[in-house]
C-alpha cells in the first residue's frame, strides 16, 4: 500500500517532468523541423551548400575553436591563481569572473564600441598598428571571448580544489620534478573537467548573437556569423534556410555536449576504478 | 600518457583549423565595396548589385565584390560614425545621413545634382488583414477604440519617424475626418489617440511587419514598399493607402572618409549613379519601391497610384524643425508619447 502512493507520487512527479521538459525544449524543435524540411530534403541541402552560409558557419567555427583554445589556457590558470595562491584582490578577482554572466550581450557590444570605435578610448593606439578592432572579426572574438569567459573557470575552480594534494607531495618524495608531476599526476585529473568546460565554451561560443552582431555589424560573408546569418534570412523571409542553419548549428551543439558527457562519464568510471593511481604508480616504478 | 597526448592533439587540431583563417584569394584586379543600408530595400540590393558588377566589368575589365550590411537606418547611421567603414549608406531618412556628415565623415555636397541625393521613394501605408475585416480606410479609422495597431519605434527606426510623421502631418492639413485643420492640438490628440491603440513597437519597419505576419494586430503602419514586398512573398494582407500621407524619400550618400581610404571613391561613385538607371530603378519598382528615374516611374503609374493628398518633409520646414520640434526631447511626439504611458 505504502508502494502504491509512492507509485503515484512518483509518475505525477515524472509527469510535470516531461511534460516541463516537452513543452520548452521538445516541441520548439519539432516544430523548427517540421518547418525546415516543409518542402522536403532538396531545399535544405540546398540551402546549406550557399556560400552565404558556408561562410558564416566558417567564422563562427573559427572564432569558437580559437575561444576556446585561448579560455582553455588562460581560464585554468585563473582557476589554478584563485584556488592555490593568496594574493591581495583575490576575492576580487573571483567576483568579476561572473560578471559576462550579469551584463547583456548587447551592452558588451558596446562596451567593445566604446573602446574601439571611432570615437573609442582605445582608438588612437588601434588605428597606428592598422589592425580594425570594431566592425572586424577580431572585435567579434574579443565579444565572444567576454561572454565565454566564466565557463571554463567556474568548471575548473572546484576540480583543482578537489586535486589530491598527497599525490603531489608523494610524487615530489620520489623525485618528480615540476612538469613531471604536473604531466603525470595533476594534468590527469583535470581533464575531464577540461573537457567540459571546453564544450561549455564551444557551445557558448557558437550560439553568441547580440554581441558579435553590435562589434561586428554584420556584413555578410565578412563580420556575419551563423546566428547571425538565421536571422538575416528570417528577415528576409528565407524560413527554409534560416531553419536549416538552426538545426545544423543546434545539433552540432547537442552533439559536442553529449560527446562530453560521454567522455566524463568514462573517465569517471575510470577514476572510480583507480586506473590512474594504478597506471601512475606503474609509471613511476618503470622509471 | 597516451590520453594526455590525445588531449594535446585535439587542442592542436583546434589552432590549426582556427589558424586556417579566410584563405581568400584577393586577386589583382578586383575592387571592394562596403555597402551600409537600412532593412527594407535589401531585395532590391540582391538583384541590382550583379547588374553592377557586370556593367563595371565591361566598362573597367575590374570585378567589383559588394559587402552589405543591413541595420535599422538609425543603428547603421551610428555603425558608421563609431567606425563601420561602409563606403555607401543608403538610408531610410536624410536625417541618418546628416548625422554622418555632421561626423564630419560625408565632406561633399550629397543632395546637389538632379535627384538631390534622393534615391527611391515609398509612402507610409496601412496592412491590414485580407477582406479588410476593420474597414481601415484612413487615418481618422485608426483612432477606433480596441484597435490594436503596430508601428515602430521612433527612437530607433527611419520608418517609424516617417509613419508619425504621415499621422501628425495628415491631422495638421485638416485631412483626418473630424479634426480642424492647422489646428495643432487637436493633431496632437490624434496622435495621442492612435498611440493609445499602439500594442507593439518594433525596433525597425521589417521586425514590425514580421510580427504583424504571426498574427499580431489588426493593422500596421508601414511603408508601402513593406506591404508589397511581403505580398510577393505569399502574405495575404491588404494595402491600404491613406488619402492624406506623407512621400518617404530614402537618400544615398557616398561617405568621404571611407573611400578616401579605401581608394574606392571612383567605383562608389559609380555605383550610386548606377542606381539611378533605368535598370536599376526598375529593379526598386518591382520589389514595391516607388522611384525617382521619371521614365521609369512613368511605366509604373498604374503599380503605384498617385496619392490625392501627399505631402513631404518640406512641408515640415525640413529634417532639423522635425528632429527638434517632433521628436526631440520636448518635442509633439516624445511628449504624446509620454502621456500615453501615464494613461493619460
Amino acid at each position: 500500500m505504502d508502494k502504491a502512493k509512492k507509485g503515484w507520487g512518483a509518475w505525477l512527479l515524472i509527469g510535470i517532468a516531461v511534460t516541463y521538459m516537452g513543452f520548452l525544449i521538445v516541441a520548439p524543435i519539432s516544430a523548427l523541423i517540421v518547418g525546415a524540411f516543409e518542402e522536403g530534403l532538396l531545399p535544405v541541402i540546398k540551402s546549406l551548400t550557399t556560400t552565404a552560409f558556408r561562410q558564416a558557419l566558417s567564422l563562427s567555427i573559427r572564432i569558437a575553436l580559437l575561444v576556446v583554445i585561448i579560455q582553455t589556457v588562460l581560464g585554468t590558470m585563473v582557476a589554478w591563481v584563485i584556488v592555490r595562491h593568496n594574493f591581495l584582490g583575490k576575492s576580487l578577482l573571483n567576483g568579476i569572473i561572473d560578471v559576462p554572466f550579469a551584463v547583456s550581450p548587447v551592452v558588451v557590444g558596446y562596451m567593445l564600441l566604446l573602446l574601439f570605435g571611432r570615437n573609442g578610448f582605445l582608438f588612437p593606439l588601434i588605428e597606428k598598428t592598422g589592425v580594425q578592432v570594431a566592425f572586424a572579426v577580431p572585435g567579434m572574438f574579443l565579444a565572444t571571448l567576454f561572454v565565454s569567459l566564466p565557463f571554463m573557470i567556474r568548471e575548473m575552480i572546484p576540480v583543482i580544489q578537489n586535486l589530491d594534494r598527497q599525490q603531489e607531495l608523494a610524487a615530489s618524495t620520489l623525485g618528480a620534478n615540476g612538469w613531471v608531476i604536473f604531466w603525470r599526476v595533476i594534468f590527469p585529473q583535470l581533464r575531464s573537467g577540461l573537457i567540459y568546460g571546453m564544450t561549455l565554451t564551444l557551445a557558448r561560443a557558437l550560439g553568441e548573437f547580440g554581441a558579435v552582431l553590435v562589434i561586428g555589424g554584420g556584413v555578410q560573408g565578412r563580420t556575419e556569423t551563423t546566428t547571425l546569418y538565421i536571422f538575416r534570412s528570417l528577415e528576409e523571409r528565407r524560413l527554409i534556410e534560416a531553419y536549416s542553419a538552426s538545426i545544423l548549428l543546434g545539433s552540432f551543439s547537442v552533439i559536442i555536449v553529449y560527446l562530453a558527457d560521454a567522455l566524463k562519464r568514462h573517465q569517471m568510471t575510470r577514476n572510480a576504478l583507480g586506473v590512474i593511481e594504478d597506471s601512475f604508480t606503474a609509471k613511476l616504478k618503470i622509471e | 600518457m597516451k590520453r594526455n597526448r590525445i588531449f594535446l592533439l585535439l587542442l592542436l587540431v583546434f589552432a590549426l583549423l582556427s589558424a586556417c583563417s579566410n584563405a581568400t584569394t584577393s586577386e589583382a584586379d578586383e575592387v571592394k565595396l562596403i555597402l551600409g543600408a537600412y532593412t527594407t530595400p535589401r531585395e532590391a540590393y540582391g538583384e541590382i548589385i550583379p547588374l553592377f558588377q557586370e556593367y563595371w566589368q565591361s566598362q573597367t575589365g575590374q570585378w567589383v565584390v559588394i559587402e552589405e550590411s543591413y541595420l535599422g537606418s538609425g543603428a547603421q547611421s551610428r555603425a558608421v560614425i563609431d567606425g563601420f567603414e561602409a563606403d555607401i549608406v543608403a538610408l531610410s531618412l536624410e536625417a541618418d545621413v546628416t548625422r554622418i556628415q555632421e561626423a564630419g565623415l560625408i565632406t561633399h555636397d550629397w543632395k546637389e545634382g538632379e535627384y538631390h541625393g534622393i534615391v527611391t521613394t515609398s509612402v507610409v501605408s496601412f496592412a491590414v488583414r485580407p477582406g479588410n475585416p476593420k474597414n481601415i480606410q484612413d487615418w481618422g479609422d485608426l483612432t477606433q477604440p480596441g484597435l490594436e495597431i503596430l508601428t515602430p519605434n521612433p527612437s530607433t527606426s527611419g520608418g517609424a519617424m516617417w509613419n508619425i510623421l504621415g499621422l501628425y502631418g495628415a491631422a495638421l492639413r485638416g485631412q483626418v475626418e473630424g479634426v480642424p485643420g492647422n489646428d495643432q492640438d487637436a493633431a496632437e490628440e490624434v496622435l495621442k489617440a492612435v498611440l493609445r491603440n499602439v500594442t507593439v513597437m518594433d525596433k525597425g519597419a521589417r521586425d514590425s511587419i514580421l510580427n504583424f505576419e504571426k498574427g499580431i494586430g489588426d493593422l500596421a503602419i508601414t511603408y508601402e514598399n513593406e506591404v508589397l514586398v511581403g505580398r510577393q512573398s505569399g502574405q495575404n494582407y491588404e494595402l491600404v493607402i491613406p488619402k492624406s500621407t506623407i512621400l518617404i524619400e530614402n537618400p544615398i550618400a557616398v561617405v568621404d572618409a571611407n573611400v578616401d581610404k579605401h581608394g574606392t571613391r571612383e567605383v562608389a561613385e559609380a555605383f550610386v549613379a548606377f542606381l539611378y538607371t533605368d535598370a536599376a530603378q526598375e529593379v526598386f519598382a518591382n520589389h514595391g519601391l516607388r522611384v525617382v528615374n521619371p521614365s521609369v516611374a512613368a511605366l509604373t503609374t498604374e503599380q503605384y497610384p498617385p496619392v490625392p493628398d501627399l505631402f513631404t518633409i518640406a512641408d515640415f520646414g525640413g529634417w532639423d524643425p522635425v528632429m527638434t520640434d517632433i521628436f526631440g526631447p520636448e518635442g509633439v511626439y516624445s511628449q504624446a508619447i509620454l502621456q500615453v504611458q501615464r494613461g493619460e
